[in-house]
């Protein structure tokens, strides 16, 4: 098996010295001095509150820190547990912190964390972000209780965020896997997840790792790979996100092209799955939910107009190639309205990214330009979605939410029928 | 911790091994279903066999035994049952013929209300020995005082109706507290230890010493006056005899307990509760923690003074120097039968707590001879008995002894119904699988390994008189520590999991030695630069004399 | 005197129906061969439509923007376009080494002096295929990356991109063959540096400020990057 080569000798002797655990909750990390401390105190207290009985231990995979985050990882320890609970652990803690080659991104992380599970045949497994600076003990309990008490295997979060937030998820991710996959899951990619070890298995047998959407995708893969395996997924509601200051602010072009590339290559590759599917299922919720949170945000509405617009523009010969006929023009005719009265309408958006992953299916031009092609598509999206909802309220924004998703299943035949179809 | 040397003959307690047991459960000799001391006197060949050198007798005193006995009526006699005074002093010339030691109870704290102090003192408000308990018109003095036994207990006072007032009582309300402000208390308990001392007794067990004085406002335990009443009582032992040993029974946390050493001169020895409950919780956790933390716990204490420490004795498996969490472990792991759990505790024998494992008997017997501390065995014990969780109170733990598979297992000749406890006779434990006889005709036999045990224990010195030092291998479940005195070296490593185990020591401090491994003879690689790979099978332990060559 | 003229003549056309009973065997074979060199590149030319014909090989001249490019130059698919070369090629030895087949000393000079510039000519086909190609990615990546950071004239920016990779490669195919060599790279040399100066000239004369503030973007970590609104897609 390639497991061998990519686990150290040092790691590979601390693990045979846990032995076996119940729960392993996993933290990569790369520069993450000012947060890890509160991260890994959460997760230790998280661990000893609730699961007080149960065999646990932190892996820390870290892609080469020189700011000294694995060894505050190691010596960060909770001098007093009385002040915070009732009683001391019963067990020994264990904490083991491996290098992993930064250029095989997320996805080498969660190898990493893969192979500990499976050597230590662990039951239930968390991943954890590193900068979260929300996390509290509860999270710990919302992420693994479902796996370890209930029986699930694939747990994916839900956070209470701003109405603004995420809108990359709303409105492409989600409503896709929704329509696709047949799971109504809210928030495929979080930083926070928790799976079985039966499912730890089966992502350890997909031998994809050479693959570009593990490493930067690494999510979105999970939640497919899961569906297609038919493991049990379900959500859990964990609290507000949000990350450090310093963490850099998310390159949108960049984004889109590793989340929504790893979208349309995990369609490609399970394409025998989703192409039959008609109907999509609920999955069960765990945990105590509140509503979203409505304060007024910074936002500049008129910069994403323009840059739509100009993209529509400049970009015409490219999205000619990708786009049907009928759907391009429809978005050069909205890119020319007025900016206030401005409308992306839900089914034209729609049939622009079932376009935009059939072309992509069929290669007419290199897929990473392709990718980079749809963010000022996107961008009009979101000036349209902000211009319809700085108003609303959280039920008008569910509602719009759900609309949306409707949407996405109703017209999946012209996608299967574009995805099919010889160039 | 060797600045000067100790006189090994005064301090013989910290190479012994005490036996205890009860003379009425031992052995009956006169046939009426009640051991007694002449039996008891027949059975010192095991006991010796065993390789005890100390033998400590549960309260044997005249009582009407409602307490199993710790409620004294009279504390200069035997209790006809178990026969005259004569038959003790013979016991005790036998036993020291053995060089045997004996220690014998000495329940300060209280008497039974049938003592005739007590029936003076309630008789009227100006009797004599009215001061030498404790009595108030009220019962709401000493609030903060806990209650011991909170089964069977409602408050620490009780209503006398013939002198019509309250009187003070920690345990039973049978057993009314002694007052130690009272001068004449003081005098007459020291009567009582000169006359068992000067009869030959080695030392006394002081049963329930944090209680002896009261004060308002306070626990009413540990108080600083108990502890002068205690050292001068020690005081009057050293003037005027040698080589005699306190053992305190004090159910305390390891740091509450280093004032009943004081300078090492108040108790020689202690019991160290708090760590028996962590090391049947380490072998269910499959972790050391528990053992590592306590021992972090426990302070040093003066060069002349021991710990004791057990696995099982006559009361239950305390749960009460542990946390919430741990007691609910313990309880779920270990009590799963309700009706096991009484007061603070689990009533059951060592082997039915380790579910008849002979491996995990073996290896907590193991620790119990390898940690820091004079080993009390409890009677029975060496054979694996079992216990009746149907008896009262803590009777389930007290059942006769036995010896072979014969009529009452040999304990007695007196008709079965007759017995003052029915005998264990269910197919596992009962008297027919486990007794002394068949034991004794096996090699491969729980009792014949005790013996080999202790005798290795008995080897070297540094089990009962040398430091400790702690080895942490990487691998959790894995108990390894290395005994040291002078140049006697012997390193112990436990696998405290039920699945074999492999573990890396950091033995650098000692290389160049070579292990010799202690039950076969036979040595092992030396000891070099890198960490040394040491493989244990479920619950197997080794012990390495380390020898320089 | 008839005599001599009717023997001349037919002496003459004597030595002429030897020659061309010599010649004429050899012009059989060269027939034969032009023939069956006919035959054989048609076979390869099928041959290699079909190996070039399958799923992959497209996938990757449409990826690369190769199917689209030549679409637009009317040029049919590459698959088509590689038989047909194949077939050219192959025709082409055989007809030559038919025509050498024939002997005429004059003729298999040139055709040897032809035979030593085809690998250039080929050479230079193919960097001219690539570099095409190349400017074909680079001016997309550029457009796509101008577009998404919101600079103006982006696609003046891809254009100008495309050309300059364009005269680049055609300046390197010209001289692969030898065609006006010093000429074509002092003419291109000069170009290019004076595109470069200007635009040096121009950037740092004029836009100054800009150029300031680029490089502070560049090399001092501001926190302004692209903060264009609060929200984050994720």
């Amino acid at each position: 098996m390639a497991e061998e080569s990519f686990l150290s000798d040092e790691f590979v002797r601390q693990l045979t010295a846990v032995g076996e655990v119940d729960i392993l909750v996993g933290i990569p990390t790369f520069n993450n001095r000012s947060t890890i401390e509160r991260v890994v105190n959460a997760v230790q207290i998280g661990l000893v509150k609730y699961f007080p009985r149960e065999r646990t231990a932190l892996i820390n995979p870290d892609a080469g820190s020189s700011d000294d985050t694995p060894e505050i990882v190691k010596n960060s320890s909770i001098r007093d547990f009385r002040t915070l609970l009732s009683a001391t652990p019963l067990r020994t803690t264990h904490r083991i912190t491996t290098p992993y080659r930064p250029n095989d991104g997320k996805g080498g992380a969660l190898r990493i964390v893969l192979a500990a599970a499976d050597l230590l045949r662990a039951k239930a497994c968390a991943i954890v972000s590193p900068d979260i600076e929300s996390i509290t003990p509860e999270w710990i309990e919302g992420l693994v209780r479902p796996v370890y008490k209930e029986k699930f295997d694939l747990v994916t979060p839900i956070y209470h965020r701003h109405k603004f937030d995420g809108l990359l998820i709303k409105n492409i991710l989600a409503p896709m896997i929704r329509a696709l996959y047949g799971v109504r899951i809210r928030e495929p990619v979080g930083g926070e997840v928790a799976f079985s070890g039966r499912l730890a298995c089966h992502y350890l047998e997909q031998n994809v790792w050479h693959e570009e959407v593990v490493h930067t995708g690494t999510e979105v893969w999970m939640i497919t790979s899961a569906v297609v395996g038919g493991f049990k997924l379900c959500q859990s509601f964990l609290g507000p996100k949000l990350h450090a200051l310093n963490s850099s602010p998310q390159d949108i072009v960049r984004t889109i092209q590793s989340v929504v590339g790893a979208l349309f290559r995990c369609m490609e590759v399970q394409e025998s799955y989703w192409l039959s599917r008609t109907e999509s299922q609920p999955i069960p919720v765990f945990g105590f939910e509140y509503s979203s949170g409505l304060e007024p945000r910074r936002l500049n509405r008129k910069k994403m107009f323009l840059m739509f617009q100009n993209g529509v523009n400049q970009l015409a010969p490219l999205l000619e190639s990708i786009l049907s006929p009928e759907t391009l023009k429809d978005i050069q005719r909205i890119s020319q309205g007025d900016e206030k009265a401005f409308r992306f309408p839900e089914d034209l958006w729609v049939k622009t990214i079932y376009e935009f992953a059939a072309s992509y299916h069929h290669s007419v031009i290199n897929r990473d330009h392709l990718l980079q092609a749809l963010t000022p598509l996107y961008r009009g999206r979101i000036c349209s979605v902000l211009l319809e909802e700085h108003r609303s309220d959280a039920e008008q924004i569910e509602r719009r939410l759900e609309d949306l998703c409707q949407q996405y299943e109703r017209l999946k035949p012209r996608l299967i029928e574009r995805w099919t179809q010889k160039a | 911790m060797q600045d000067r040397p100790v006189d090994t003959l005064q301090t013989w307690y910290k190479d012994a091994i005490i036996y205890q047991l009860h003379v009425r459960a031992y052995h009956d000799n006169t046939g009426d279903g009640i051991g007694d001391f002449r039996g008891l006197t027949e059975k010192l060949d095991h006991i010796q066999e065993l390789g005890a050198t100390a033998i400590w007798l549960l309260p044997f005193y005249p009582s009407p035994l409602k307490d199993d006995g710790y409620d004294i009526a009279d504390y200069l006699s035997v209790h006809p049952s178990y026969g005259t005074l004569e038959d003790f002093q013979a016991f005790l010339e036998e036993a020291h013929r053995r060089d045997m030691r004996v220690i014998t109870e000495l329940v300060l704290n209280h008497t039974s209300d049938q003592h005739p102090w007590f029936q003076e003192a309630r008789s009227s408000t100006d009797n004599p020995r009215r001061n030498w308990y404790v009595w108030s018109d009220t019962d709401d003095r000493y609030r903060d005082a806990r209650i011991i036994f909170v089964d069977t207990e409602m408050s620490n006072w009780a209503w006398d109706p013939v002198s019509k007032s309250y009187y003070w009582h920690r345990f039973f309300s049978h057993q009314p507290d002694l007052n130690y402000d009272n001068p004449e208390v003081r005098e007459e308990m020291w009567k009582v230890m000169k006359f068992w001392l000067e009869m030959g007794v080695d030392g006394f067990r002081l049963d329930a010493v944090p209680y002896l004085v009261e004060r308002e406002g306070t626990s009413c335990e540990n108080l600083p006056e108990t502890h002068e009443v205690l050292k001068s009582l020690r005081r009057r032992v050293d003037e005027n005899f040698s080589n005699r040993m306190l053992l305190a029974e004090a159910n305390q946390w390891p740091a509450d307990l280093a004032p009943y050493f004081a300078e090492g001169n108040e108790f020689h020895m202690a019991f160290h509760f708090p760590l028996m409950p962590r090391m049947f919780m380490a072998i269910k956790l499959e972790d050391r923690k528990p053992i590592i933390e306590i021992h972090q716990q426990t302070p040093p204490i003066p060069d002349v003074c021991q710990w004791a420490i057990f696995l099982r004795n006559h009361d239950e498996l305390t749960l009460e120097m542990v946390t919430d969490e741990e007691r609910d472990y313990m309880y779920d792991e270990f009590a799963r039968e309700k009706s096991a759990k009484l007061n603070v505790g689990i009533r059951r024998r060592l082997a039915p707590l380790l579910e008849n494992d002979r491996r995990r008997v073996e290896l907590l017997t193991g620790m119990l001879m390898s940690l820091p501390g004079t080993p009390i065995i409890y009677y029975g014990d060496e054979i694996g008995m079992g216990d009746n969780i149907y008896l009262g109170d803590r009777n389930g733990v007290r059942t006769p002894m036995q010896w072979n598979g014969g009529w009452n297992g040999g304990f007695s000749t007196s008709d079965p119904e007759q017995l003052y406890s029915p005998l264990i006779s269910n197919p596992v434990y009962g008297y027919q699988a486990i007794n002394v006889l068949s034991q004794q005709r096996s090699e491969h036999s729980l009792l014949s390994w005790m013996r080999r045990v202790v005798r290795l224990r008995k080897s070297s010195p540094v089990f009962g008189r040398g430091t400790i030092e702690f080895l942490n291998p990487a691998n959790h479940r894995v108990l390894a520590y290395v005994r040291e005195r002078g140049t006697n070296r012997v390193l112990v490593v436990n696998n405290l999991s039920s699945s074999a185990q492999a573990a890396e020591l950091d033995l650098r401090p000692w290389q160049g030695l070579i292990p010799i491994e202690m039950f076969g003879g036979n040595p092992f690689p030396r000891i070099g630069e890198l960490p040394y790979l040491l493989t244990l099978g479920p619950y197997q332990f080794y012990w390495f004399r380390l020898r320089r060559f | 005197m008839g005599n001599l003229v009717l023997n001349t003549l037919s002496h003459t056309f004597k030595g002429f129906f030897e020659i061309l009973a010599l010649f004429l065997p050899r012009l059989l074979s060269m027939l034969v061969m032009i023939a069956v060199g006919f035959v054989v590149a048609l076979f390869f030319k099928a041959l290699v439509r079909r190996l070039f014909g399958i799923e992959t090989f497209r996938k990757y001249c449409d990826s690369a923007g190769l199917t689209q490019m030549m679409r637009k130059a009317a040029l049919p698919p590459p698959d088509v376009l590689l038989g047909q070369l194949i077939f050219w090629v192959i025709w082409l030895v055989f007809i030559v080494l038919g025509i050498d087949a024939l002997e005429i000393a004059a003729l298999q000079e040139q055709i040897s002096r032809f035979f030593l510039f085809l690998p250039q000519i080929f050479v230079a086909l193919v960097v001219l295929f690539v570099g095409l190609l190349v400017a074909n990615f680079f001016s997309r990546a550029t457009l796509l990356a101008a577009t998404n950071a919101n600079y103006p004239s982006a696609r003046l920016l891809s254009g100008l991109v495309r050309l300059l990779i364009i005269i680049f490669t055609v300046t390197m195919a010209l001289e692969q063959i030898g065609l006006g060599r010093h000429v074509v790279l002092i003419a291109f040399s000069i170009a290019f540096g004076a595109i470069m100066l200007g635009a040096a000239i121009a950037f740092g004369l004029g836009g100054r400020d800009v150029a300031r503030r680029v490089l502070e973007k560049r090399f001092l970590e501001s926190e302004e990057k692209e903060k264009e609104e609060d929200i984050s897609p994720l």
